[in-house]
C-alpha cells in the first residue's frame, strides 16, 4: 500500500526525534514569590492565569513541577529562559523519573 | 516559594509601589534612600556577574559565538545561585554552561543595567517603564532577591528567626531590603496581572 504523505512526514519526523521527549522542571525555591512564578509562567509560555497558578501550586507543594515538554533544544531554551528570570530550572528526558 | 501576603514585614512602607497607568505605563515613586539602595545593589549584581570573566580573550571567535571556558559551576554560593546547572548531570551541565553561561550572564546584566540607568536618570524619584522594561526590573528585582536570600540563608532560617533578629545584627538589615523588594516585586506584579484596569486611565 501506497503510504500517505503525512505518513512518510511522520515518520521522518520520528526518526529525528528517536528520542523520548524531553521535559523541563522546575524547582521549589524559597526566595521567588509565588506571584512572580506565576507571571514568569504566563509570560514565558504564554499560559492562561489558570494554568500558571497550577504549575506554581505544584511547585510549591510538591517542591517541583514538568512546566514544559518537547524536544532536548527546546528544553534547553525553555531552560535558559527561565534562568534568565532566576527559576531553578533543569532538564531531563522525560522517561527518567522525576 | 515565598508568599509575601505571609512574609510581610513590618519595614514596609506606606506607599504604593508600582500602580498601572493606562495599558502599558507602571509608575511609582521612589525616595532619594531608596533610589540609592536599589541603584547600589543594581551595581553589585553587575559587578559580581562581570567578576566572573569570560576566559575566551584569546579566541575571539569563541567569544563572538558565546562559548566561555566556564564548564564548572561558580564557587561563589551566590553565582551559582544566579547561574545554575541546567542539568542534573554533571558531563551535561558542563557542556550547556560553556556555551550559555556568557549570554546567561550578559541578559542579567542587561536587566540590572536598565533598572540602574532609569534610576539614575530619574533625580526626583519618580518611575514609569513600560511592559517590556517591567520584565527587566522584575528579573533584576529578583536576581538581588535571590542574592541576598542566599547571604541571609532563607533555604535554612525560618521566617520567624529572620523576623526576629536582634537589632545590632548587620543581617538585619539585609532583611530589611529583602523584604522591602520583595514587596515592591509584589506589588508591580499585581500591576501587571490586573486585567480589570485596562481601560482606567
Amino acid at each position: 500500500m501506497v503510504k500517505t504523505k503525512s505518513k512518510i512526514e511522520e515518520e521522518i519526523q520520528a526518526i529525528f526525534n528517536s528520542d523520548k521527549p524531553w521535559v523541563t522542571i522546575v524547582w521549589d525555591d524559597p526566595v521567588n514569590l509565588m506571584t512572580y512564578v506565576t507571571y514568569v509562567f504566563m509570560e514565558l509560555f504564554g499560559y492562561p492565569k489558570e494554568r500558571a497558578t497550577e504549575l506554581m501550586l505544584k511547585v510549591h507543594n510538591e517542591g517541583k513541577a514538568i512546566v514544559s515538554t518537547g524536544s532536548r533544544e527546546e528544553m534547553e531554551h525553555d531552560v535558559a529562559r527561565l534562568h534568565e528570570f532566576g527559576l531553578w530550572a533543569t532538564l531531563q528526558r522525560g522517561d527518567q523519573a522525576l | 516559594m515565598g508568599n509575601f501576603a505571609t512574609r510581610r514585614s513590618s519595614t514596609v512602607s506606606e506607599q504604593a509601589g508600582f500602580t498601572r497607568h493606562g495599558d502599558n505605563a507602571f509608575i511609582a515613586q521612589f525616595s532619594e534612600s531608596e533610589r540609592e539602595v536599589l541603584i547600589n545593589l543594581a551595581g553589585q549584581i553587575i559587578e559580581l556577574l562581570s567578576e566572573r570573566a569570560d576566559h575566551s580573550d584569546d579566541d575571539p571567535l569563541a567569544a563572538m559565538v558565546g562559548i566561555t571556558s566556564h564548564d564548572s559551576p561558580p564557587d561563589d554560593e551566590v553565582l551559582l545561585r544566579l547561574l545554575p546547572n541546567a542539568y542534573a548531570d554533571g558531563v551535561d551541565a558542563a557542556e550547556f554552561r560553556r556555551y550559555t553561561e556568557s549570554v546567561l550572564r550578559n541578559k542579567k546584566k542587561a536587566h540590572a543595567m536598565s533598572m540602574r540607568v532609569l534610576l539614575k536618570s530619574a533625580s526626583d524619584g519618580g518611575i514609569e517603564v513600560d511592559h517590556e522594561n517591567a520584565n527587566a526590573w522584575l528579573g533584576a528585582i529578583n536576581d538581588i532577591r535571590l542574592a541576598l536570600g542566599v547571604r541571609l540563608n532563607v533555604e535554612e532560617r525560618t521566617h520567624d528567626e529572620l523576623e526576629l533578629l536582634a537589632p545590632d545584627d548587620p543581617l538585619r538589615g539585609v532583611y530589611a531590603v529583602y523584604s522591602w523588594l520583595g514587596w515592591l516585586q509584589e506589588s508591580l506584579l499585581q500591576a501587571l496581572m490586573d486585567d480589570s484596569s485596562n481601560e482606567v486611565n
